[in-house]
């Protein structure tokens, strides 16, 4: 199973990733590679075996949102907020995403 | 006497004895740290201020008579991709480079509330992918039992740390075989806990159903003193389990009848691609336990040979989703331009994205999108999680009654001793077969340690055992019957 490079620029897309023009060669051949090792998993017979899900058998576990666990620390706040490479206030800013 | 060999249990009888001080352990640490650290490169940052101050609140108490925990005082190092508050933590990736923790994972919290000494943050592969952390951002680390070799990965640098007498034990995380194989190639014990029983909240996430943090320490009692520390369920890790029924069992009470243990030998972790050196001296530990009277019994675990194809689609898929978080808004690098107006948001992910992450981590995202996109999701992820099922029932049925009914499983750690640099790293796939022994205990959940026996050409050789899930104790009690007899044959 070899993947093109065009099915590279796909996937890199899907990801957001930009990837120079070599690298997608080098992606292709390694991808392909892969892929063609576990294609080994074709030769088990998985009739009526049930996928697993996760690491536990824990089923969706809840709290409750109570916001005193969040961040109430007004400094852990600050400092969350100032690792942002772009921000106004108290807010996130991102480039504009309508044309 | 070595201060730069001591176990847990040592440093903390000198230092209630008041034979030294917590100040003295840790510049003792420093002082190796700067003469060989240059050439090893076990840390990414020191915490050398921090650490003298944390040490001269315990000698103080020490010194008021205070009783004082049994990692007070004593240094201990943790892999990067594990929070300090207000400590750089870069997972050993770009993308994270000046990025400062904001909490505390709660396993570090733990340890402050013990008062351990922190004493660095460790090298890795990039968020924790790879098997000889070479794929460090920050470049590698090298083995300091030879230092032409890797250390192996990903938690390269803090089973480095131990062994070179820079930090006491430390603290690593192991998705498919990350804590075991380093311990193994540098020769120190690596234990990865029962899926669940150590907090991950605080642990920046690879692959989420198979992460688990645990120990890197210089023998098997020291591993159990800090899972003793760090085990326990977590209100902020949702996938945090207590062991079923009456809570953990002393690891500490009594030691385990030889004449009682029923160990199980899987035949295929014993073959082609195995070192037959290495063969020999595991199949010669075996040996001795049956001597000393040991139930050995061969047990097949036949799914085995898929694990690790099994491995490299749930984990991609795992890891592509986790890593989108890094998206250049939030933290970390990013091509963001606070002046151009007409920036594409679009633009910013792809750029930050593609320059922020190394080759592995972008190769591994780039398989997990794949597998994870549509038309492929079912004949690879839900097929994967389906031979899942299967090689987690083979450790169930070797586990159980009647069809089984071992109490642990014994297999090397890798099949090789830590190879050379660059010998892997052109093709990712011969660095992926690493992993080989180590992989199909995350997939089943259960907890391995990895221990070091007789060396092959003068390089460190890992024995792993296998436990059931929640044995976590049993496992460790056995280990150090294993720990004891292996002195014996060395």
């Amino acid at each position: 199973m070899a993947l093109t490079k065009k099915e590279v620029e796909k996937i890199a897309e899907l990801a957001r990733l930009e990837l120079g023009e070599k690298e997608k060669e080098k992606f292709a051949e390694d991808l392909s590679s892969v892929l063609g090792y576990v294609q080994k998993l074709s030769e088990v017979n998985i009739e009526k075996v049930e996928p697993i899900t996760g690491g536990t058998s824990l089923e969706s576990v809840m709290r409750k949102d109570d916001e005193t666990k969040c961040i109430s620390d007004p400094q852990m706040r600050e400092q969350i907020l100032s690792a942002s490479p772009n921000r106004k206030d108290d807010y996130f800013k991102v480039p504009s995403i309508l044309e | 006497m070595n201060l730069n060999a001591l176990t847990i249990k040592e440093a903390h009888e000198l230092l209630k004895k008041k034979e030294i001080t917590s100040v003295e352990l840790v510049k003792v640490h420093f002082n190796e740290i700067k003469k060989r650290d240059k050439d090893i490169h076990a840390f990414l940052s020191l915490n050398e201020e921090g650490a003298l101050e944390a040490a001269k609140k315990v000698d103080e108490r020490i010194s008021r008579g205070e009783p004082i925990e049994m990692l007070a005082g004593i240094p201990v190092a943790i892999k990067d991709n594990i929070l300090i508050r207000g400590v750089k933590t870069t997972a050993a990736s770009k993308i994270l480079e000046n990025y400062i923790a904001p909490y505390d994972a709660t396993v570090v919290k733990k340890l402050k509330e013990e008062e351990a000494i922190f004493i660095g943050k460790t090298n890795m592969d990039e968020f924790a992918m790879g098997s000889s952390t070479e794929n460090s951002a920050f470049g590698p680390t090298r083995n300091p039992v030879d230092l032409e070799r890797v250390p192996g990965g990903s938690s390269g640098g803090s089973a480095a740390a131990v062994k070179a007498g820079f930090s006491v034990y430390a603290l690593g995380s192991d998705t498919g075989g990350s804590i075991r194989q380093p311990a193994g190639f540098c020769g120190v014990v690596g234990f990865k806990p029962t899926y669940g029983a150590v907090s991950r909240h605080g642990l920046i996430a690879m692959a989420s159903s198979l992460d688990q943090i645990g120990p890197i320490a210089r023998n098997v009692d020291d591993a159990a003193a800090v899972f003793e520390i760090i085990r326990g369920v977590d209100e902020l890790d949702s996938t945090s389990v207590s062991p079923p029924a009456g809570g953990w069992q002393d690891y500490w009470d009594s030691p385990l009848d030889i004449e009682k243990i029923k160990i199980g030998v899987p035949r295929e972790y014993f073959i082609h691609g195995l070192n037959s050196e290495i063969e020999k001296n595991i199949k010669s530990v075996i040996s001795k336990l049956e001597k000393e009277g040991a139930k050995i019994e061969e047990i097949s675990l036949p799914y085995s040979e898929w694990a690790l194809a099994t491995y490299y689609i749930i984990m991609p898929a795992e890891v592509s989703a986790n890593l989108a978080r890094f998206d250049g808004i939030k933290y970390g690098h990013s091509t963001i331009n606070k002046e151009e107006k007409l920036q594409s948001l679009l633009d910013v992910y792809l750029q930050s994205r593609g320059k922020g992450f190394g080759v592995e981590a972008r190769r591994r995202i780039m398989l997990g999108t794949y597998i994870l996109s549509a038309g492929y999701y079912d004949a690879y992820y839900t097929r994967a999680q389906k031979v899942r099922r299967l090689i987690k029932q083979d450790f169930d049925r070797a586990f159980n009654p009647p069809t089984g009914g071992v109490d642990v499983i014994i297999t090397p750690t890798s099949p090789t001793t830590a190879f050379k640099f660059g010998e892997k790293t052109q093709d990712p796939l011969s660095m992926y077969l690493a992993d080989i022994y180590t992989v199909s205990v995350n997939l089943a959940g259960v907890p391995g340690i990895s221990i070091p026996i007789k060396e092959v050409g003068g390089l460190p050789v890992g024995l792993q055992l296998i436990g059931k899930n929640f044995d976590d104790v049993k496992l460790l009690k056995i280990a150090k019957i294993v720990e004891q007899l292996t002195k014996e044959i060395t």
